[in-house]
């Protein structure tokens, strides 16, 4: 591996072509991250949190993007009107662990760190060869990196790796600081295997790909929606384990949150430049016939997970989620009041239709 | 029959049975002290020798005691059977034939066990009982049969004399495991497999317990089309017989049956293991035995698999939290974190001599390094599971959670039958709604 002050030359360069063990590459920290006594990735600079694997990573993605703006090529993103609102809101959240409901915040806290986890399975995504699938050059982009350190840059931040826990751990400890080791539910699986999933309903858009190249593009918008939606996870967990009247130690619960949310960023970034650099080129059909446009078929598969992520799902968790709030509440000493007060703290959310056009991909101009 | 034939028939069987377990003990004890003696005698180094032949000798000779004796030998087989924590492979590979069909009971003796326990002429139950089992075990057979009201049924018939076997033999085998831990200086100790065998029999003799099981799965199931458990008929089941709805299907693992009866097979192996997943990591009770024969499957109406699950004698509650420690272990495996590992292993409840996290840490790398050859994908292969237990072996474990085993095995015979239809039974792929 290169030694630093290589790895520096080369980022001053605006190099665009890095290796694998460049992207996995770690800054020199002065001491590590602990969460709940595991040892985390990331660590301290000068007292600041720097988040792992950036030292390389964090320049490269600055550089495509800024490539593709040189370019005057758009950058997709999810505005924030649809992002849907965590549930229950903060104030909601708060009241709940005031009057000593506690386990539906432990079960949703959990939840959060097992899908973090999961996130780790985008190392199992297959790459085609893109250099086939494509007509323009790839070489210099996020799209060429994709399987040469960014997704596994991407699964050790969300699971750890080796000795270092990663964000499903960290959600894990900054749950247990701030709600003092709660008791895990049992059954805390049971809400991942129970409603409907949309998965295998999806039918294909564009046949004439190779299945490997829609499912690529599908995942990594997918995950893109899904890492824009945590945004309004972090906000409300760092409010409620940071706020001192509900957490057992609000400084460090807020903390461990922000570590995540820092983390986080690089993760938006990468898949914004790999399916922007793929909306500005032409895919070729499986059978190398036919040419498609890249926009065509990024943006229709984008407004797809968009419709379905940001409509139809959000609204089956939180009617889900509301029932069981409503069971736990069901259990204390005052649970009408608990339930009609719980009710009137709520700040509610109308969600977009499905058909709504407006849900179409939408493009920060460059 | 008159009292005095029947208790000395009871003493000639006892003193047969003693002397059969008795000799088959002691001839598999001197096959593991002969060699080693004169290993001793000639200087050599007795843990040198390769005892491969000799687990395999041994293994055989027990298999042949248990199908001729049956009852609780053929369970204590079954359970060696799944034990490849504490027991060399030849015997487990040996010994879990005893899954397969076992010489039925004519049925006259399976009338006569219907009558006692209903005190009534079977006519008044059952028009007409099938004369060949659809399916004999250990403990019990299986009948088609029609009930009065003209319902066809399969009706679960618990062997006359098998609690009277069962202790005898139980009896036997300890007194034969004391003896041999006077006669040996290192004695491996029998006592907890001895005891793990009894808490099963336990469970599985009593049939109201078994019936009680089936209503808890069908209760978690109750909106999943993708499920059937067979109705229980309460009014005709005892603590000897269960009387069930009779349920066609093809077996799990026939893939040629499959096929031809239109059975989708796209996402098969996921349909399957999403219902096993819901049950351990999620419920926290669950069939314990998958074994083929134990789950048929129909196609509905879009081609879709619809899983009917058989016998729940081996139902098992898991302790609370125990599933999410297994989804803790998967998860930590697949994905290479050593630290999330050991948590997991400790908040299963295994144990080591010293306390120390370095057997746990030699365990998880292990593991690990079959991982990253891509071996675990989720999945726990009956290789997988085999690599774990050949680490626990090697490494000073104390304890391996009875429960562990149990879900350990129940994924593998999953596997196994994913195997059988060139699929895959990846446990984390199917933990997402369905």
């Amino acid at each position: 591996m290169a030694d630093q002050h290589e790895l520096d030359d080369e980022i001053r360069l605006d190099a665009l072509e890095f290796t694998y063990d460049e992207l996995l590459a770690e800054d020199p920290y002065e001491e590590p991250l602990f969460a709940s006594g595991v040892r985390c990735h990331g660590g301290y600079v000068d007292g600041a949190y720097v988040s792992p694997r950036g030292r390389v990573r964090r320049p490269a993605i600055a550089n495509w993007q800024q490539r593709l703006r040189d370019a005057g090529e758009p950058l997709v993103y999810v505005p924030g009107r649809y992002l849907p609102p965590t549930y229950p809101n903060y104030a909601q959240a708060k009241f709940l662990l005031k009057e000593g409901v506690t386990e539906p915040i432990t079960r949703s806290l959990t939840i959060i760190s097992i899908i973090e986890g999961f996130g780790a399975r985008i190392r199992d995504v297959p790459v085609p060869d893109l250099r086939k699938e494509i007509l323009e050059d790839i070489a210099g982009t996020a799209l060429a990196h994709l399987d040469g350190g960014l997704f596994e840059a991407h699964a050790r931040d969300e699971a750890g790796h080796r000795d270092q826990g990663g964000h499903k751990q960290m959600w894990e400890s900054a749950r247990d600081i701030g709600l003092a080791k709660p008791h895990i539910p049992g059954d805390v699986l049971m809400r991942l295997m129970t409603g409907s999933s949309g998965r295998g309903r999806g039918e294909r858009l564009f046949p004439d790909l190779s299945e490997r190249l829609e499912m690529l593009i599908t995942t990594m918008a997918n995950v893109l929606v899904v890492e824009t939606f945590a945004e309004n996870t972090f906000t409300w967990a760092q409010q409620l384990l940071g706020d001192p009247e509900v957490s057992a130690d609000a400084e460090a619960a807020n903390h461990m949150v922000t570590c995540i949310a820092s983390d986080e960023v690089p993760h938006v970034d990468y898949l914004t430049a790999a399916i922007s650099e793929l909306r500005a080129r032409t895919l070729i059909s499986e059978d190398g016939r036919k040419e498609l446009r890249g926009k065509e078929v990024v943006d229709a598969i984008f407004s797809r997970q968009l419709r379905g992520m940001a409509t139809r799902r959000p609204q089956e968790n939180r009617e889900r989620f509301r029932e069981e709030i409503h069971q736990a509440i069901d259990n204390k000493a005052r649970a009408s009041m608990i339930a009609r007060r719980f009710e009137d703290l709520d700040s509610g959310w109308t969600f977009p239709h499905g058909d709504d056009e407006e849900l179409d991909i939408l493009l920060e101009t460059a | 029959m008159s009292f005095r034939r029947y208790f000395l028939g009871r003493i000639f069987e006892r003193a047969y049975r003693g002397t059969r377990i008795g000799y088959t003990a002691v001839s598999v004890w001197l096959r593991y002290k002969f060699p080693r003696w004169w290993d001793a005698y000639r200087g050599r180094d007795p843990d040198e020798r390769d005892m491969t032949q000799v687990h395999q000798r041994n293994a055989d000779q027990i298999y042949a005691t248990a199908v001729s004796l049956r009852g609780m030998m053929v369970k204590m087989c079954q359970v060696i059977g799944t034990r490849s924590d504490i027991f060399p492979p030849q015997y487990v590979k040996t010994l879990s034939q005893c899954h397969d069909a076992l010489p039925p009971r004519d049925i006259d003796t399976i009338r006569s066990v219907i009558e006692e326990d209903f005190a009534r002429p079977i006519a008044e139950i059952f028009t007409d009982i099938e004369p060949t089992p659809i399916a004999a075990a250990s403990l019990a057979q299986v009948h088609g049969a029609t009930l009065t009201d003209g319902r066809k049924v399969a009706v679960k018939v618990q062997y006359p004399d098998i609690e009277h076997i069962i202790r005898t033999d139980l009896t036997v085998s300890r007194r034969v495991a004391a003896i041999y831990s006077r006669f040996d200086r290192n004695p491996m100790d029998f006592l907890p497999l001895l005891d793990e065998l009894q808490r099963h029999l336990r469970m599985e003799l009593d049939f109201r317990r078994e019936v009680e099981s089936a209503e808890r799965i069908r209760e978690l199931f109750k909106n999943d089309p993708t499920v059937v458990i067979p109705s229980i008929y309460p009014e005709y089941s005892t603590r000897r017989v269960i009387t069930m709805e009779y349920v066609r299907g093809v077996k799990v693992n026939d893939k040629k049956a499959l096929e031809t009866a239109g059975v989708q097979m796209q996402g098969y192996m996921t349909r399957l293991m999403r219902i096993f997943n819901r049950m351990i990591l999620a419920y926290g009770f669950f069939h314990a035995d998958p074994h083929p024969g134990n789950i048929l499957v129909n196609p509905d109406a879009d081609g879709r698999p619809v899983f009917t699950l058989l016998d729940f004698g081996l139902a098992k509650q898991l302790p609370e939290g125990f599933g999410l420690g297994i989804f803790e272990l998967m998860f930590s495996m697949m994905t290479f974190n050593e630290t999330a590992m050991l948590r997991a292993f400790d908040e299963l409840g295994f144990e080591t001599q010293t306390g120390e996290k370095e057997t746990y840490l030699a365990i998880a790398r292990r593991m690990i390094s079959r991982s990253e050859s891509g071996t675990f994908q989720g999945e726990f292969t009956e290789e997988m599971t085999d690599g774990m237990f050949d680490a626990i072996r090697e490494n000073p474990v104390v304890t391996v959670p009875t429960d562990f085993v149990l879900v350990a095995r129940a994924f593998a015979l999953l596997s196994g039958i994913a195997h059988s239809l060139d699929q895959r039974a990846n446990a984390l792929d199917a933990l997402g709604p369905g």
